[in-house]
């Protein structure tokens, strides 16, 4: 109920309310980021345009099911986008042998703790696909069926992308530990 | 344990910490495109200019404002930076609460990036806990030289304040009632015991060993947005979350030697208290106020600040504007520009009264008939200052609406108190609540 007032404070411009929404779910938004990209500079700059794309579009926006799902779909869309565009760029980066440009870009405060970089890391090494489903099932609470509409798949799909991701990531995490 | 509770428990104990900066580069596109909607939504009069700001048109004044500051800094400031802590800053407090009375300096410079001027000001506090405290405030003149710029002077119960402009042979007294006269110490920045009291409210760290002037200090430093919260209640969130507060402290006395708050971009003001000195004697006639016989002087006495009072205002409003402002207000100049441009009876009359007066004399006719909207427009400030989230919908509802929510303001979880168009209020649920703003025409 408190996220349904807030939404209409939103609608009507208050920047206190979209201020409330961003301190109560930045950290799941920003773990959320962080553990599909591993790059604290786009986990950033994910969060930042899903807040901008909703402070556009909320005189429009009616909010149905909970506002932390909505929001951790939204990163999750947007942290896919992301990764395309930073595998494109990688490519094409190699293949120029250009020097690494992230050197200018702007300093990055976020501060993530053990338990994140570790799950980052470990992350990072499973396809994509399969990060994705791993931390929507778990951090979002979101069912498979629900994962599957949003990701446009087969319930089928997206529960046997958990299933490997969830067992190569069991590997990793033994692994590091053993290291 | 299995391989989903694992990791699920690493998902759940992962966590990120943002500073300012860092949240105010995620948030602040968000915040400005939310701001461009409310403006497009409520067109607000002009800002009235800040009467507590000089203006300083010539460039020479700014170039030697910033010298000042610039020199100020130089001289004042030598440090090194070395690890080690020690001190603690709940008990810096305690000891400057021990202290009878002691004398400082500050000194205020501030720049809007929208406007040409700046401006420059210094004064000399001595605080007592028996009589109170005076303070002597000069500017920085367009013509060379510092001149006097006001004396006030605020009781220890801090409930009575006195200011008096010597250049304009005027003064002021202000009594307050109980709950600002706590609430306005509590934001108090002038201050070294509420200026700590703030920090020790917020996220700070130790900046290590310095020397300031030769005297070994221990550095604090925050950056936390909520040292200015108070100032800006709601509106301006996002606006200030690029503060720099700091003090040092002498290692030796534990008591503060300096203290440096710098605003962000849009309140670029720079603001230091130094020169501090502690358990200083002082006498009962140095707080008492010295006004000449040719000055002359307004009594303002502020009402208690209640839900009654608050729709008192309401109800003054409607009877001379026929309508609710589009936003509550506590400044005399926002409701008479309204009056002039109302014709109902009441303002008619009202502006037929005070044509032809000086702004003295408005000021003094109105004291008492604008008190309930004075009233109002506290009421709604110390809400915000309570952080129980008010909203106010003047823009749309009108008096005759009985089942729209005019004002509303947060009493606990799970209940909000309702001023409906018609001015009856009502305790309701948050669910309730948002049924009811719904229902509100966009």
């Amino acid at each position: 109920m408190e996220d349904k007032l807030l939404v209409l404070r939103c609608k009507r411009g208050s920047k206190d309310a979209l201020g409330r929404i961003y301190e109560k779910y930045k950290k799941d938004l920003l773990v959320l980021a962080m553990a599909l990209l591993n790059d604290a500079s786009a986990a950033e700059d994910v969060v930042h345009d899903v807040f901008l794309a909703f402070a556009q579009a909320v005189e429009k926006f009616r909010l149905t099911g909970s506002l932390k799902g909505f929001l951790l779909t939204c990163v999750a869309n947007r942290a896919r986008n992301a990764s395309k565009a930073k595998h494109r760029q990688d490519v094409s980066l190699d293949s120029a042998e250009a020097v690494d440009s992230r050197s200018d870009d702007p300093p990055c405060s976020i501060i993530c703790n053990e338990q994140l970089g570790q799950l980052s890391r470990a992350m990072a090494q499973l396809p994509y696909e399969q990060r994705e489903v791993v931390m929507l099932h778990f951090q979002a609470g979101m069912t498979f069926k629900t994962i599957a509409k949003s990701l446009d798949v087969s319930v089928n799909t997206a529960k046997s992308r958990y299933r490997y991701g969830l067992d190569k990531l069991r590997l990793l995490l033994d692994h590091e530990v053993e290291e | 344990m299995k391989p989903e509770d694992r990791i699920k428990g690493l998902i759940s104990t992962s966590d990120v910490v943002t500073g300012p900066e860092t949240d105010s580069r995620i948030l602040g596109d968000a915040l400005e495109h939310l701001g461009e909607l409310r403006q497009k939504k409520t067109p607000s009069a002009p800002p009235e200019p800040n009467i507590w700001r000089i203006i300083m048109k010539s460039r020479i004044t700014k170039l030697a404002a910033a010298a000042v500051v610039m020199i100020a800094c130089v001289i004042g400031l030598s440090l090194w930076r070395t690890t080690g802590s020690g001190i603690a800053l709940a008990d810096v407090l305690a000891r400057i609460e021990k202290v009878n009375a002691y004398r400082y300096q500050w000194f205020r410079t501030g720049e809007d990036p929208n406007k040409p001027y700046s401006f420059l000001r210094r004064a000399t506090a001595l605080s007592s806990q028996e009589y109170g405290t005076k303070t002597t405030m000069e500017e920085l003149d367009p013509n060379g030289g510092w001149s006097t710029f006001q004396e006030g002077y605020r009781s220890p119960d801090n409930k009575t304040a006195i200011v008096i402009w010597p250049k304009q042979k005027k003064y002021r007294r202000i009594e307050f009632d109980d709950g600002t006269a706590e609430r306005m110490w509590e934001v108090s920045s002038n201050d070294p015991r509420t200026f700590l009291k703030r920090i020790l409210a917020c996220k700070y760290e130790s900046m290590g060993r310095a020397t300031i002037d030769g005297i070994e200090v221990e550095g604090f430093q925050t950056t936390d947005p909520n040292f200015f919260y108070f100032y800006i209640g709601d509106r301006q969130i996002g606006d200030v979350n690029q503060i720099d507060v700091k003090v040092w402290v002498d290692a030796k006395t534990r008591l503060p030697v300096r203290y440096d708050y710098m605003g962000d971009k849009r309140n670029r003001t720079h603001f230091v208290m130094q020169d501090f000195q502690w358990d200083v004697p002082v006498d009962a006639a140095d707080f008492e106020p010295v006004i000449p016989d040719d000055y002359t002087g307004t009594v303002v006495k502020l009402p208690d600040v209640t839900e009654e009072t608050a729709i008192q205002g309401l109800k003054l409003l409607v009877e001379l504007l026929g309508k609710y402002p589009e936003n509550i207000f506590d400044e005399s100049a926002t409701f008479l520009r309204l009056v002039e441009k109302s014709e109902t009876p009441a303002a008619m009359r009202l502006t037929e009264e005070i044509k032809g007066l000086t702004d003295e004399q408005i000021n003094k006719k109105l004291a008492d008939f604008l008190m309930p909207i004075r009233a109002l427009g506290r009421f709604y400030g110390l809400l915000q200052w309570d952080k129980k989230d008010p909203a106010y919908y003047g823009k749309t509802v009108t008096p005759k609406d009985t089942d729209k929510v005019l004002l509303q303001w947060k009493v606990s979880d799970s209940e909000y108190r309702v001023i409906y168009g018609d001015l009856h209020a009502e305790t309701v649920t948050p669910e309730k609540l948002a049924e009811l703003e719904a229902t509100l025409p966009k």
